[in-house]
């Protein structure tokens, strides 16, 4: 049983940053990133050709992280300028139409051209033993991964003046354009720290899954149950709810079947917009 | 004279092609508490509004400082020193007290000074220092709003309607801090229904009524103005 918890949180640690990718774009501007996961693959799959083509690992990762981030950074400043000029239920519906679009394209594309690549990212070493658990290198790693890029998240968000004036988007847009915040510029780098996100994403689970060119609807989905049991716009929310969903992923695989798992993940987040229609942490009513 | 801080010349907005607010012309001198009053729906929020950038001006000018600044953006305009107040505060609720404070002065980072300013001027604040401001009073909040708008060193601060869901008592102190910084040489503009506070602050005002500058003049001619009696002090 341990070893299925540990499982979880490791598994919740991907969900969770995955979720958080999401739920930022979402708060800051109410656009719902249906090519979340999309967008990690496409980095993935960067990685994956690079290192093919010979490239040394520590490069080719990088080189593919930041790729992620400025088609998040294009994507906001060329598609979403539409959306950003329409208010409310307009901009929620044309930002979610678009990035679906968005999707299907980097999906058809990836799946056209590399029907069959998946990166899978080798740590070396034995297994770890924690709490009486044999734990993989791999997953020890990419989860430290997420642990300090959690960490660094909170310190931006807490302590940096630019992350306070994101969070004051968050809360009260024009609040944050009368104290001087320009929100534009606020959601251009978000667009884009939430395509680094995913790129990270996309690294850490090829640290303990092969991430194949076709995973990209899969990861969104998971996004999206996190991001909405969570709290959208919460970042705090998303990690816990990440983690929670991880832990109860991998005990549901491993009790009923791995077949079933989906499907209680998207009872647990209808039953959260029943019950808490705002999520665990959500800050918008 | 000296040419006016803010100057407003031939102002319209109004919303989806409908103006409410028609050809303002008004002005602030340095220095200066100008009130507007007027009844709801009068304009004075769009005016206001229009001013600070949340929203366009579909006509007409705003000089500040000798610059027209109508049209340019809300966090352009408060950055350059017109820093507006909102009737509906726009506070962040999710961050305390201090964070709201130190946003007040975005994008710099205020030194510790500037807030111990804000805490002299209301007291409640330094108290509340960590409490988040959405669950605060509304008073409380009011000085928030207020104390979040001084972070940024205005040199125009304009309020909206500042003792929106105020008790009397409270509406009062409100005024009594906005003539506390009058008295520093802070220049105000405020528009009001609450006649008698607005015009017991300004040394000027104007009467907005359906969207057009009715009259004008010093806070005692409005206050002895007949018509303004009879419509807004109910005397």
């Amino acid at each position: 049983m341990t070893a299925v918890i540990m499982d979880g949180i490791v598994l919740g640690l991907q969900f969770g940053i995955l979720g958080v990718g999401l739920t930022l774009v979402y708060g800051l501007g109410g656009v719902l990133n249906l090519a979340h996961g999309q967008m990690a693959v496409a980095g993935a799959m960067v990685i994956s050709r690079l290192t093919d083509g010979g490239m040394g690992t520590f490069l080719a990762v990088a080189i593919g992280i930041v790729a992620v981030g400025l088609l998040g950074m294009v994507i906001d400043l060329t598609l979403m300028k539409a959306v950003y000029g329409e208010e409310g239920e307009g901009r929620t519906l044309l930002g979610l139409l678009l990035m679906l679009g968005v999707g299907f394209i980097i999906d058809g594309v990836l799946e056209w051209r590399y029907p069959i690549e998946a990166l899978t990212l080798r740590v070396a070493g034995d297994p770890i033993d924690i709490l009486g658990v044999s734990m993989r290198r791999g997953s020890l790693v990419a989860s430290a991964i997420i642990l300090l890029v959690g960490a660094l998240l909170v310190a931006f968000f807490r302590l940096t003046t630019f992350g306070r004036a994101t969070r004051s988007v968050i809360q009260d847009e024009n609040g944050a354009r009368l104290v001087g915040v320009n929100p534009s510029v606020v959601r251009t780098s978000i667009f884009a720290l939430s395509g680094i996100l995913g790129g990270i994403v996309a690294v850490t689970r090829a640290m303990t899954t092969p991430v194949g060119s076709t995973d990209g609807i899969e990861l969104t989905i998971f996004a999206l149950i996190v991001a909405v049991v969570g709290g959208l716009g919460s970042v705090s929310g998303a990690f816990l709810a990440g983690i929670l969903l991880g832990i109860v992923s991998t005990v549901s695989a491993f009790y009923i079947g791995s077949y079933i798992t989906t499907i209680i993940l998207l009872v647990v987040c209808a039953v959260t917009i029943v019950i808490r229609p705002s999520g665990l942490l959500g800050v918008r009513s | 004279m000296s040419e006016p801080l803010l100057k407003l010349d031939g102002l319209c907005a109004g919303y989806l092609g409908q103006d409410v607010v028609h050809d303002v012309s008004l002005s602030v001198a340095e220095g200066e508490a100008v009130a507007v009053i007027g009844s709801n729906g009068a304009g004075k929020t769009t005016m206001l509004r229009a001013v600070c950038g949340l929203m366009p001006p579909s006509r007409g000018s705003v000089y500040f400082d000798g610059t027209d600044i109508a049209g340019d953006k809300a966090h352009r305009v408060s950055r350059s020193g017109v820093v507006y107040v909102p009737a509906e505060r726009h506070l962040f609720p999710q961050m305390s007290v201090k964070e709201n404070l130190i946003l007040g002065a975005y994008p710099k980072r205020p030194p510790s000074s500037q807030l111990d300013q804000v805490f002299d001027l209301f007291p409640r604040l330094k108290e509340r220092e960590s409490q988040h401001a959405g669950t605060m009073s509304g008073g409380e909040q009011q000085m928030l709003a207020v104390g979040r708008a001084l972070m940024a060193a205005p040199r125009v601060l304009m309020l909206d309607e500042p003792t929106t869901g105020l008790s009397p008592l409270l509406a009062s102190e409100a005024y009594n801090a906005l003539a506390e910084l009058r008295n520093a040489g802070l220049t105000i503009l405020v528009a009001e229904q609450q006649v008698p506070l607005a015009l017991g602050l300004a040394d000027r005002g104007y009467v907005l009524d359906h969207g057009r500058i009715g009259l004008t003049g010093t806070a005692d001619d409005l206050r002895n103005d007949p018509g303004v009696r009879k419509a807004y002090l109910g005397v």
